[in-house]
């Protein structure tokens, strides 16, 4: 997957920037949000799945918490996973401040409600006539799970997306939980593109976060397009029209 | 004389007011059981019972004399494992004609043989398994294989949905009117399919709002009406010499729903 | 020697980008590089000692000899002592010493080092609507920058550069929370505050260090000189480092802190700090070698005078 910047870094001998830098805050970038994202829907279609087929009191409450999860301010989702993790906290013992880890806790806080919250809808969208179809054939619970997950495929393509986007652009979780590290040979390690584009910017070297910034638009991009992609290709079996 | 499929004093309510109470109601094998009545009588409500989709009210469901809600979890799989449906609107999934039609046989395989042909299916294997093909064959659409789901035609929807039943080798085949909304051609298709399935020794249930198709290809007729089937017996019975007065009446439309 | 950041950078990460063959292999390589030594040492720090570049270049050096990684979190002062009392950084490197005196008392700071020091002016735009250019004292700067309603934009973020100019404020005599609309508080980083200055034509008090680094990119002129340039003491900035207790906090790594502040304090890294410029000016003045230390360095200010007056 990060073979393109290796061919991208000899496409571009003249490149103005350290490279280093920017590679592995790339790459910090993307590991980072992409487990985050990998976590959060192994975590959340379950959950939406969950609530799409089943009546149980206090769902409507829960559907509320997502949707309010959908819009939590990633600075207070920062500092509360900073207080679980710092040395004072719960979780204290696993010495997780400043670290990646940290970093994937916090985006998982922010990214599954996203992913919950459109999968929901994805999958309550999905007629009951699919259900009842695969039931019917002999599927079991976890059968009939599957072909709704399939027939929500590109909601849930979406869902995943939207938690993606919001997991690689928000500043305020990584900034806090992180503490935007590089080392002094410029290899980022708590550094993602978000946090680095602000200490650019603070430092005045407007054009590299412009850069930055650019590198951040165009990956979700790029990301968007596999996503879809994989989606069309994955279970289209047929040929459209006669 | 019990059937492969039995209906014993059913009684279905929804919230607290029943749709139906007491219903009989028995297959064998190989034969047609039409069932006819207004629309709202719970033809429907009854057809979703034998289809085990959920436990009556009152009464039990067996099947082969097994009483399905009073059996175990897995023992209730196998009896759901011995019938098929067709719905009145579309169901098809949105996926290939071969993933619709396969799909009975596919869940029917022990886990790793599916991740396999899942695996093989990605890369673009297009094995068609011998019951698909069969199964597309009885409503003539064999070269409709791989095509997708939502380029088919009403019609084309509907027997492929019937050939996705047939394709899993059920005992029941349990039909909500799924010839309503269809042209002529088609219609004559889904009838013919339904008496090739009954030649197989596979048992139908088949709601119809449609007298004249009863009479076409069922063997018995069951009239639903007034919180019950009021009148089941032989399609000629039923049709020239009905029992009960308002059979009579439903059948010459004099009943007003 | 006055390498500059980048272009330092530029060079080594070139030849890093070419021999990393793998897509994923340089994190792995880091990882296990880390788990070979198991040493991390976390420190906290300001933004003006990083976004100046000058802990890179400390650090570099102390990396290869101790095989030490330093993870440095650059915060402002509050934040970064904060983070040290919650257990979660081993050393602290900050510039407010009513703030590390406090640290300290409290019990978590222990063996603090003056380490470097260098001055804060006040800067503003040319034309200069308040008339403070050449004034001697600072506080009569701030008096009349008060007095003509001039706009001032203050960090406002709990920073040592905030606590100084709030103390400067008192000196002055101004009250400033019952300021007007020419008090601004940005809650925002050195160089955000500078911009932010420079755009609207406002006064700020900055380290010297990030005004020297930013001064190519902003319009902005010293008006009030610091003591580097014969202005008053009271514009010193003096910066200590300070090691986390271990006694209070068991899972701090106290030898590496030691080790960190042995070395930062040393011959090797003063050096460092006194060669270390940005655009050819000097921006930090190495303070902890003497042949005559100041024991004061190591205790709270006034700490030995009162157990005395105890004592009498």
């Amino acid at each position: 997957m990060m073979m393109w910047l290796h061919t991208l870094s000899a496409l571009l001998p003249t490149f103005p920037f350290e490279w280093n830098y920017v590679r592995t805050i790339i790459e910090v970038s993307l590991y980072v949000s992409v487990t985050a994202v990998l976590i959060s829907t192994l975590l959340s279609l379950p959950i939406a799945l969950a609530l799409g087929f089943t009546e149980f009191r206090g769902k409507r409450a829960m559907t509320a918490i997502i949707t309010t999860g959908m819009g939590f301010p990633s600075v207070v989702v920062g500092l509360i996973v900073l207080f679980t993790v710092s040395n004072q906290g719960p979780l204290g013992s696993l010495n997780l401040v400043f670290t990646r880890e940290a970093m994937i806790l916090s985006q998982i806080v922010l990214a599954a409600p996203v992913i919950t919250g459109v999968s929901l809808a994805a999958v309550s969208s999905i007629d009951q006539n699919v259900h009842d179809a695969a039931y019917v054939m002999g599927g079991t619970r976890l059968d009939v799970a599957l072909v709704t997950i399939k027939e929500a495929r590109y909601g849930i393509a979406t869902a995943v997306l939207a938690g993606f986007g919001r997991a690689i652009s928000e500043v305020g979780g990584v900034l806090i939980v992180g503490g935007n590290i590089a080392g002094p040979d410029g290899t980022s390690k708590t550094r993602t593109l978000t946090t680095a584009i602000q200490l650019e910017a603070r430092q005045g070297q407007f054009e590299l976060a412009m850069i930055l910034g650019a590198i951040l638009v165009v990956l979700v991009l790029v990301v968007n397009a596999l996503v879809l992609r994989l989606g069309d290709d994955g279970d289209r079996g047929g040929v459209r029209g006669r | 004389m019990t059937g492969v499929i039995t209906a014993r004093d059913v009684t279905q309510c929804y919230d607290t007011d029943p749709v139906f109470e007491g219903v009989d109601l028995s297959v064998q094998s190989g034969e047609v059981v039409a069932l006819i009545g207004p629309s709202g009588v719970g033809k429907t409500s009854l057809l979703r019972l034998l289809a085990l989709f959920e436990p009556p009210s009152d009464g039990t469901i067996t099947y082969d004399g097994v009483d399905v809600w009073a059996a175990s979890e897995s023992q209730r799989l196998t009896c759901r494992r011995r019938l098929g449906m067709v719905f009145q609107d579309q169901s098809l999934f949105d996926a290939s004609v071969r993933r619709n039609v396969e799909y009975g046989v596919h869940v029917r395989k022990p886990w790793p043989e599916r991740l396999r042909r899942n695996v093989a299916d990605f890369f673009g294997s297009k094995n068609g398994t011998g019951p698909a093909v069969d199964a597309l064959a009885v409503v003539e659409l064999e070269d409709a294989i791989d095509r997708s789901a939502d380029s088919l035609s009403g019609g084309e929807a509907q027997r492929i949905a019937f050939a996705r039943a047939l394709a899993y080798e059920p005992d029941v085949l349990i039909l909500d009117e799924p010839t309503s909304d269809l042209d002529p051609r088609n219609t004559d298709l889904i009838e013919q399919a339904v008496l090739e399935a009954s030649r197989r020794d596979i048992g139908i249930v088949m709601a119809t709002h449609d007298m004249n198709q009863a009479k076409r290809i069922a063997d018995r007729v069951g009239v639903l009406l007034d919180d019950g089937i009021i009148e089941l017996g032989p399609t000629d019975q039923i049709f020239e010499h009905p029992r009960d007065d308002r059979t009579r009446q439903f059948i010459d439309g004099e009943l007003i729903y | 020697m006055s390498i500059q950041r980048r272009t330092f950078l530029a060079t080594l990460g070139g030849s890093v980008a070419a021999s990393t063959a793998g897509c994923l292999g340089s994190f792995t390589d880091d990882t296990a590089e880390g788990a070979i030594t198991g040493e991390e040492l976390t420190l906290t720090t300001t933004t003006s000692t990083y976004d100046t570049g000058l802990l890179d270049e400390v650090n570099a050096p102390f990396q290869d000899r101790f095989g030490v990684t330093v993870d440095t979190v650059s915060q402002g002062t509050g934040a970064a002592l904060q983070t040290a009392r919650n257990g979660d950084s081993d050393v602290v490197m900050v510039h407010a010493r009513s703030l590390e005196d406090e640290f300290i008392s409290e019990g978590y700071g222990v063996n603090r080092r003056d380490l470097m020091f260098n001055d804060f002016v006040i800067v503003g735009s040319a034309d200069d609507p308040a008339g403070i250019a050449g004034m001697e004292a600072a506080t009569d700067a701030l008096e009349t920058i008060a007095e003509t309603e001039s706009m001032f934009i203050s960090r406002g973020d709990n920073s040592g550069t905030h606590t100084k100019e709030l103390g400067l404020w008192d000196a002055a005599g101004v009250e400033i929370s019952s300021g007007g609309e020419w008090y601004l508080e940005a809650g925002q980083g050195m160089g955000e505050v500078l911009t932010q200055a420079d755009q609207q034509g406002a006064y700020t008090l900055a380290d010297r260090g990030t005004y020297l680094s930013m001064r190519s990119d902003i319009g902005l002129e010293i008006l009030v000189e610091g003591p580097v340039e014969g202005g008053p003491e009271a514009l010193m900035n003096p910066y200590g480092i300070v090691a986390v207790n271990p006694a209070v906090h068991e899972n701090v790594s106290y030898d590496l802190a030691m080790a960190y502040i042995g070395f930062i304090t040393g011959p090797v890294a003063q050096e460092i700090i006194e060669e270390h410029t940005v655009n050819g000016e000097q921006l930090f003045f190495p303070e902890s070698l003497s042949e005559n230390p100041n024991f004061d360095q190591y205790v709270p200010e006034g700490w030995r005078n009162e157990e005395n007056d105890a004592d009498e």
